[in-house]
């Protein structure tokens, strides 16, 4: 039985209220909060999430009335600096926890006291990369899925270790935008790789959570196997309101020979570019592209080694009309295996159309439609009995609840 | 512009209305006129203007003055204040959100740690100068503080156009400023003698385009969360 999302919201807010909150210096405590209930129809065959080889998060055996998403978004401030915050909820879903964690972090923010800002983060969080999932919990305001890169992201990559960034501040020098270098390094990401490479691309909205696991076979992304931390550098440019570009390279410098008892590590490496330009304050443009490679086994062998590359690119479209929100995105994507052959390839083709339908009732409750086509040929997919070429179809009415409350 | 808070409005209105009213014998005072034209021939709006007195000119009587510097949407309102150096000036919050508000400008660094409301004691500037405001959680706010060693200032209108009553007689450097001004701040500048009684007028014509300005977009709550 799906654990109810109201009681949930309530356990959630109820333990983050209990950190002491000092009342004299103004609001320690933010919180953001996202109830969504969906009605889904689904044709396609049985998710990946459920053991088969469909690319949506729900399938005929799964549709009907289900959570979305429970989410409780809270930022607690330590002191002018620092800021501890953590991102949890339900999916819904049969993870290993009914409740866990997608993000938890440390933030320092000093004051700038010069055209540079730095900012530290510590802890678990989202890559950088998106363009798309821009709202609190790595969600997007244009959606209710998300491209297949940024699905792809949530589910196989979290960075848990250190993010250090210096941001010219281009108001120092009358100029409105801002340049910014990132880096990061971190461990417990050794598995990332095998998602894509035994499924393929997928488009959604389901995320890894910190301490469990996503589909069937359950499988865990946050380990780590070698000791090697892994480490991403990006550039990003914001002008104006109106356009920002963002260039990321990914490595998790894994050993592709290291194991343990559960998981095997996967090298991974991948460069993503991506842009978003707001012509006003009607439009949206955003396009991305990622591409890298990813292998297991040991190196120096290459007749043990399986090896894949994969590519994705997407183009979205969006624009508000007044409490409406039309959004039309296109995804391609692509594996191509190159070594390790020991059955049909792990070739996957296809691409993806969602049209989305947003209306914001008021500033707490919004009603989503989306509409999702995903056409994918997978040669694997003999062994789940599936034609390798497939159509799915998936159609949400959502539900959503939102909420801000501040301590 | 914007939809200021009714009562920091009232505290403009007032303050301007002071300076109207005026605190010199008229008959030593004149008017000058200060006239800002865009490259294209456009009056420019909303622009500083200044007239500081050069030597030995009998300013005004310096008074305690107190006005504020809203936040709203995600944006300062207004976004360009002109104080007179001694001024103390407020920073409410009027936002749903937190701001962080800081400046690093050499005329007025100071930083104000996460607040909503009225949190903090006003902030006194007392250099003249441009101070640059920031928010250091909302990197596209951007405000600004003219700080002018003179009572003499304000705004020009929608023609272009500031007209500064009850001026004493004296050498005054014309000054004028706005974040939409590309020409060197230097060629902003004219000296101008005003006399006991009349009329004195300047005028600045733009060399180069305007820059453009980015107005404030009211962004959802939550956006733009890393
Ligand atoms: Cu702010």
């Amino acid at each position: 039985m799906p654990p109810q999302p109201a009681r949930l919201a309530q356990r959630l807010s109820v333990a983050l209220l209990m950190i002491p909150a000092a009342a004299s210096a103004g609001d320690r405590l933010d919180l953001q909060g996202l109830i969504d209930v969906r009605a889904v129809y689904a044709d396609g065959t049985t998710s990946f999430l459920d053991g088969g080889s469909g690319r949506l998060r729900f399938d005929p055996d799964h549709q009907g009335i289900r959570i979305g998403r429970v989410m409780l978004a809270a930022r607690y401030r330590l002191d002018d600096t620092w800021t501890f915050n953590a991102v949890g909820g339900s999916y819904g879903d049969h993870d290993k926890h009914a409740v866990d964690l997608t993000e938890a972090w440390f933030e320092a923010r000093p004051f700038p006291s010069g055209a540079v800002r730095y900012k530290v983060r510590i802890g678990a969080f989202q890559l950088p990369a998106s363009l798309e999932n821009r709202s609190v919990g790595w969600t997007t305001p244009y959606s209710l899925s998300s491209s297949a890169i940024n699905t792809w992201l949530g589910e196989e990559i979290r960075i848990i270790g250190t993010e250090f960034e210096a941001k010219w501040l281009g108001a120092s020098r009358g100029y409105y935008g801002e340049v910014a270098f990132t880096a990061g390094i971190y461990g417990w990401n050794d598995p990332a790789g095998v998602l894509i490479a035994s499924r393929g691309w997928a488009s959604g909205d389901r995320q890894s959570t910190l301490f469990g696991t996503l589909g069937r076979p359950p499988q865990a992304f946050y380990r780590e196997m070698d000791g090697r931390p892994g480490y991403y550098a990006g550039l990003s440019w914001r002008h104006h309101e109106r356009f920002e570009l963002r260039a990321l390279r990914y490595d998790n410098r894994a050993d592709p020979a290291a194991t343990n008892s559960d998981d095997i590590a996967w090298r991974t490496q991948f460069t993503s570019l991506g842009a978003r330009w707001e012509p006003d304050d009607r439009w949206t443009l955003i396009v991305q592209s990622l591409h890298g490679r990813t292998y297991v086994g040991p190196d120096g062998n290459p007749d043990y080694q399986f090896a894949q590359r994969f590519r994705s690119w997407f183009v979205l479209g969006s624009a508000q009309f007044g409490a409406e929100r039309l959004t039309l995105r296109r995804d391609h994507f692509s594996t191509r295996q190159y070594a390790g052959f020991y059955g049909p390839p792990a070739d996957d083709q296809g691409n993806a159309l969602a049209f989305a339908y947003l209306h914001d009732f008021d500033r707490h409750w919004q009603a989503v439609g989306e509409w999702q086509q995903v056409h994918s040929r997978f040669p694997p997919r003999i062994y789940f009995g599936v034609p390798e070429s497939i159509n799915e179809t998936q159609i949400q009415l959502s539900v959503r609840y939102r909420f801000n409350l501040q301590r | 512009m914007h939809k200021a808070a009714p009562r920091h409005a009232l505290i403009g209105l007032l303050w301007s209305a002071f300076f109207a009213c005026g605190h010199v014998s008229p008959a030593l005072a004149a008017g000058v006129q200060i006239n800002l034209i865009a490259a294209d021939g456009r009056p420019v709006a909303d622009a500083v203007a200044t007239a500081t007195p050069i030597g030995a000119v009998p300013k005004r009587p310096r008074e305690r003055k107190s006005t504020a510097m809203d936040q709203l949407n995600k944006a300062f309102v207004p976004q360009v204040l002109v104080v007179e150096s001694g001024t103390s000036v407020d920073f409410p919050n009027n936002d749903s959100v937190s701001h962080q508000v800081y400046s690093f400008s050499p005329a007025r660094k100071f930083q104000l740690s996460l607040y909503k409301g009225e949190l903090h004691a006003p902030v006194q500037f007392d250099t003249p100068g441009l101070v640059v405001l920031g928010c250091n959680i909302h990197d596209s706010m951007v405000g600004y503080i003219y700080v002018a060693d003179t009572p003499y200032f304000g705004k020009t209108d929608r023609a272009g156009i500031l007209r500064l009553d009850q001026v004493p007689r004296g050498r005054y450097r014309i000054q004028v400023w706005s974040p939409s001004i590309a020409d060197e701040p230097g060629s902003m500048s004219k000296d101008l003698e005003v006399e006991e009684s009349g009329e004195s007028a300047v005028s600045f014509r733009l060399r180069k385009p305007l820059r453009s300005v980015p107005q404030p977009r009211p962004h959802p709550e939550g956006w733009d969360a890393y």
